[in-house]
């Protein structure tokens, strides 16, 4: 493991990536002492403040501290894509495995469910989705999910499928191994390295995506702070409070910019063992 | 190559009967349209008499039956807030989204090519260095924000271009530009990388050898190898871009079918909605099928799969 | 060794390039001159039927200037006569109207009383009678034709608001709208008003052309755009590019920009009342409480949020009745935190409770003045919670009477102290809160059906103080129109939201 990561940090992207992403993650985490302001805390005489001494990133229309709102909606925003990446990932290599498995109709119907899904362009649908369940975490996580989930599936399958062929399975089943043991030993560990690569991007996606749902007021309910329904708020105020819309999008890309870098770093990692 | 046509074709029509099928599920869970046509202060059985005028109150599935076989006659019903026939609206929108695409994927791989060359051509210089910024730019932030700063800067701050809407060329930029911007910076990184692989290689060694002057084994061999895979690269692309249009027209008012798509979806307008999306489901199943069909017949070990 | 392209072949090719987009985007960019006015406002009109008038702007602006009705709404609330040149009650039940001689629609036909009849008549049918009050609300029960230019109106009880809901019961030709079906009759209007329709592009613009035959006199701006520019920086964009002449619907925050070389704000105070509902049908029963609901208005720093998040533009509310008609013994209640706080405890709270706020982006500023209002209850102990309803939810809500907690709505932008009290009363389809008092209730509708004066006001004002002192509503302030106009022409904004473009004048 520590191996990993000293061979990572070699590189000058994924180091700062790295530091980046540790940054964002220690700030989202120490929240509560980090944030100067209670970021819900509403101040009328306190409106559309530029960064000074007092607020160090400005205020919003009512008055919020702009800091202490990003640190808090990083919070938000990661945990929304974290349990997005982790439901599609469960969902994706269970989908995978099983018609990578057991093939037949179970394989036919999956295929099949994946095409109708990708007719779609995936913004598409998760607008529709949204708007007809209402917006709130809960949807907006499941929504999220529903973006990458196809990824870890067909890597999973292909990865079934090969190992099909390589004749584990059938000595295993011939030694009267059960499916679950079969799938437990044989096929998840090998399965393990690609979808964390996957898992990388997917995150990024699902921050991206996130911002996108919230600034066009399906997400997140808008009072809650997340990155994305702070570009909402500073939309109208692009010329008297640039502050406002600024900042979000800044820490959305330096984040992004570290979980890519985390990614491309375990690729380039995993690259001589996999066949990829 | 019949046999694999056929299979294709059979299993897009399925895809599209599921799409359909989707669309209007969803749609009818968006909400009660009946809502959206009355005044606060009707009565339930004016509601109920006009539920039942639209035809509301029959089972899910015969609707369905009913929408489906409209549909198929080019009838996409008529939107709840606008009272004007869904296909129409989305007829008068389409070209404006075709414009907006169009012009992007234009610029992005117009763009991202000369960009992609420039970089290879000098490499480690500053040029090479602002091309990586941005394009680790375009994949980092979310475009629309790229695209309120753009607006920040060029519409707000220098009253250079308009803010939003449409009308000529100028309105055209900004938006094109914010929607090609994630695409370029991933083109010009391929074209980079397949620019100096080609410039390192055996043959342009041997072309200059024979004496060819630069701009001739530029063109002539080097750019062609290069963009290879930035056409695979670019079918890729579409789709996405597609996606981002949606957020991208809503962010300049721009009078396309995405933001169509979007005030439908928060006016609860559902048959508005699932006209949409049938019609850009169906665009997206056609287009793959042709593709498929395309690669079937240049590739011949494709059909064996 | 590594070859270059000749830098200077390169360079020369580039330039050229980026000086013919340049010159492409200048000619694009100057500013365009043309003669039609531009009207930018943030929605789409919903439909061109005369009676499926759904709101004040902009189709209630739209219908306005392409049909007619028999009596106008002045801009002070006044009846002043339109299709009617007269009018009288030859019993309390019984109302006549004289129609206009020489009117005709924009087909060339005259307008009669056989039109009237028929006009009045559709407003009774669905799906239009969902949205039309004309028959409910007056109780008429039959409109009889007496002759080609006069009109008997037959209610079942006496109303003392007949005129204000003639006001837009729109006049059609009945040969024309009783041939066509409704698709067709939502975007091909025919009525006898001062502009005709040119062309509708949903969700874009509407374009509308003089009527030269118009019997008011042809409007003195010819050729009238109204355009669908939802963003609020665009439409002041517009205005400096010279796009656009009226931006209407600008946020407080931004009307400053709309000063610029040919253009300049405007301003006027409006009518519509913002408030915060208090539901009566939540689970929540402190809501049913007068002491909770006092107290609510004393937490709450209205004038406060009038000088920061309104910039001083607005006065608060000093009735549930607009002025002139307003009661002037009742005060709004002031910024008394301690009070509310005292008045909570009294009422069996003095641990506060949880409230639901909703609010749906629809009257301006929704999501700031929500938040700001749950942070004053936050700091009395009250915990609230936020939810941003969508529009049609939110309606739905407002229909149904089915809010959890409160909610943050603008009302009756109009001058008519019977109308704006009849929303509270207990079967009203319009009384969100659900509010329900059988005194207050008796007092309307005596109110209503009251022709002396002096008698109607004093019942007026003995039902305003109930809804005053039993606290309704959270009461705020009157909403502020804000627009930005070109110096190209000359328009009086009227408080209630109606665009009656016909009454503009270009400037010289």
């Amino acid at each position: 493991m520590s191996s990993m990561v000293l061979t990572m940090y070699r590189s000058r992207e994924t180091r700062l990536g790295l530091i980046l992403l540790t940054v964002v993650v220690f700030a989202a985490l120490a929240a509560p002492v980090l944030a100067p302001f209670d970021p819900g805390a509403v101040d009328p005489n306190a409106r559309l403040l530029p960064p000074g001494s007092v607020h160090l990133l400005g205020t919003d229309s009512v008055g919020r501290d702009i800091l202490s709102r990003l640190i808090y909606g990083g919070r938000l925003s990661l945990t929304v894509g974290l349990l997005a990446v982790l439901i599609s990932a469960l969902f994706g290599t269970f989908v995978g495995c099983m018609s990578g498995y057991f093939g037949g109709w179970l394989e036919a119907v999956s295929g099949w469910l994946i095409d109708v899904q990708l007719s779609f362009p995936f913004l598409l649908l998760a607008i529709f989705l949204l708007g007809a369940l209402g917006g709130g975490t809960v949807a907006v996580v499941l929504v999220l999910a529903l973006g990458t989930w196809v990824n870890y599936a067909r890597i999973v399958r292909a990865q079934v499928l090969s190992i099909k062929n390589l004749g584990y399975v059938e000595a295993a089943h011939a030694s009267g191994a059960g499916v679950l043991r079969i799938i437990g030993v044989h096929i998840l560990p090998n399965t393990l390295s690609p979808i964390c690569v996957v898992a990388s991007f997917s995150m990024a996606q699902a921050i991206l995506t996130e911002a996108g749902l919230s600034f066009l007021g399906v997400g997140l309910d808008p009072s809650t702070p997340s990155w994305g329904t702070m570009l909402n708020d500073g939309r109208d105020y692009l010329l008297s409070a640039w502050w406002i819309a600024t900042m979000p999008g800044i820490a959305i890309g330096l984040t992004v910019y570290g979980v890519t870098q985390l990614g491309e770093g375990l690729r380039e990692l995993l690259d001589p063992r996999g066949r990829r | 190559m019949f046999g694999f046509t056929v299979g294709k074709l059979l299993r897009a029509s399925t895809v599209l009967l599921g799409v359909s099928f989707l669309a209007f599920i969803i749609g009818h869970a968006s909400g009660d349209p009946v809502l959206l046509l009355v005044r606060g202060d009707a009565t339930a059985e004016q509601k109920a008499e006009l539920r039942h005028s639209l035809g509301l109150d029959r089972p899910v599935l015969a609707q369905y039956v009913d929408y489906l076989g409209h549909a198929l006659h080019g009838d996409l019903g008529v939107s709840y807030r606008q009272h004007v026939g869904v296909a129409g609206l989305i007829r008068s929108r389409l070209p404006n989204s075709l414009e907006l695409a169009g012009a992007a994927f234009a610029a992005a791989t117009l763009l991202g090519f000369a960009l992609g060359v420039l970089a290879a051509l000098y490499r480690d210089r500053w040029i090479d260095h602002v091309v990586a910024a941005l394009s680790v730019l375009g994949q980092v932030v979310p475009g629309f924000w790229l695209g309120l700063m753009l607006v920040l800067l060029f519409a707000v701050h220098w009253r250079a271009l308009p803010v939003s809407g449409s009308g000529g060329i100028a309105y055209l930029v900004l938006p094109a530009l914010t929607l090609a911007l994630p695409t370029m910076g991933r083109m010009a990184r391929l074209v980079r990388a397949g620019m100096l692989e080609a410039l390192g290689s055996d043959y342009i060694r041997t072309a200059r050898a024979k004496g060819l002057g630069e701009s001739e084994i530029l063109l002539r061999h080097a750019a062609p190898n290069a963009s290879l895979p930035l056409v695979t690269q670019a079918g890729l692309e579409f789709g996405d871009m597609v996606g981002s249009a949606f957020i991208i027209e809503s962010v300049f008012a721009w009078p396309g079918l995405g933001r169509l798509t979007v005030n439908a979806v928060l006016q609860r307008d559902f048959l508005v909605v699932q006209g949409c999306v049938l019609v850009i489901a169906v665009a997206f199943v056609t287009i793959n099928l042709l593709v498929d069909l395309a690669y079937a017949w240049i590739d011949p070990r494709v059909r064996a799969r | 060794m590594r070859g270059r392209l000749e830098p200077a072949a390169f360079g020369r090719r580039l330039a050229t390039l980026l000086v013919i987009a340049a010159a492409i985007l200048q000619a694009s960019c100057a500013p365009k001159t043309q003669d039609a006015v531009v009207v930018a406002s943030v929605s789409d009109v919903s439909s061109l039927d005369p009676h499926l008038l759904d709101n004040n702007h902009p189709t209630g602006s739209l219908i306005w200037s392409l049909f007619d009705s028999l009596v106008r709404r002045g801009p002070d609330g006044a009846d002043l006569p339109r299709l009617a040149t007269s009018w009288e009650r030859s019993d309390p039940l019984t109302w006549r109207f004289h129609l206009r001689p020489g009117v005709k629609f924009q087909d060339g036909s005259p307008v009669t009383a056989e039109d009237v009849k028929f006009s009045f008549d559709r407003m009774n049918k669905p799906p239009f009678n969902t949205l039309q009050q004309l028959w409910a609300q007056t109780t008429l029960k039959e409109v009889r034709v007496v002759d080609a230019q006069t009109v008997e109106l037959q209610t079942a009880q006496p109303s003392v608001t007949m005129l204000y809901w003639l006001e837009e019961a729109f006049i059609a030709p009945k040969a024309y709208y009783s041939v066509h079906d409704a698709a067709y009759l939502n975007s091909h209007p025919l009525g006898s008003g001062p502009y005709s329709l040119v062309e509708w592009v949903p969700g874009d613009h509407v374009t509308l052309t003089a009527n030269p035959t118009y019997f008011g006199g042809a409007p003195a701006i010819k050729n009238v755009i109204f355009k669908v520019v939802p963003d609020a920086s665009a439409r002041l964009n517009g205005l400096t590019t010279g796009d656009i002449d009226l931006a209407l619907e600008l946020p407080p925050d931004m009307i400053s920009q709309a000063k610029t070389a040919h253009s300049r704000p405007v301003e006027i105070l409006g009518l519509r009342k913002l408030h915060f509902g208090i539901s009566q049908n939540a689970k929540l029963t402190a809501l049913r409480d007068p002491r909770v609901r006092q107290a609510m208005n004393y937490a709450v720093d209205v004038a406060g949020m009038i000088k920061t998040l309104m910039h001083g533009s607005t006065v608060p509310l000093t009735s549930v009745v607009n002025p002139p008609n307003a009661d002037p013994n009742l005060t709004p209640y002031g910024y008394h935190p301690d009070k509310a706080r005292a008045l909570l405890a009294a009422a069996g709270y003095p641990q506060g409770f949880d409230l639901d706020i909703d609010f749906t982006p629809f009257w301006g500023q929704d999501k700031d003045v929500s938040e700001t209002v749950a942070g004053y209850l936050n700091a009395v102990g009250i915990r609230t919670h936020l939810h941003a309803d969508e529009w049609n939810d939110f309606r739905r809500k407002l229909s149904d009477q089915s809010f959890d907690g409160i909610f943050y709505a603008g009302w009756a932008a109009l001058i008519n102290p019977s109308v704006e009290l009849v929303i509270f009363t207990c079967k009203q389809e319009d009384n969100a809160s659900g509010y329900c008092d059988p005194k207050f209730d008796d007092l309307v509708h005596r109110a209503n059906t009251e022709f002396d004066v002096d008698k109607r006001k004093a019942l007026l004002d003995a039902a305003q103080e109930i809804a005053w002192n039993d606290a309704y509503w959270i009461f705020l302030w009157r909403a502020p129109v804000y627009a930005g106009l070109s110096d190209r022409i000359d328009y009086q904004l009227r408080p209630d939201d109606y665009v009656e473009i016909y009454l503009a004048k270009p400037r010289h």
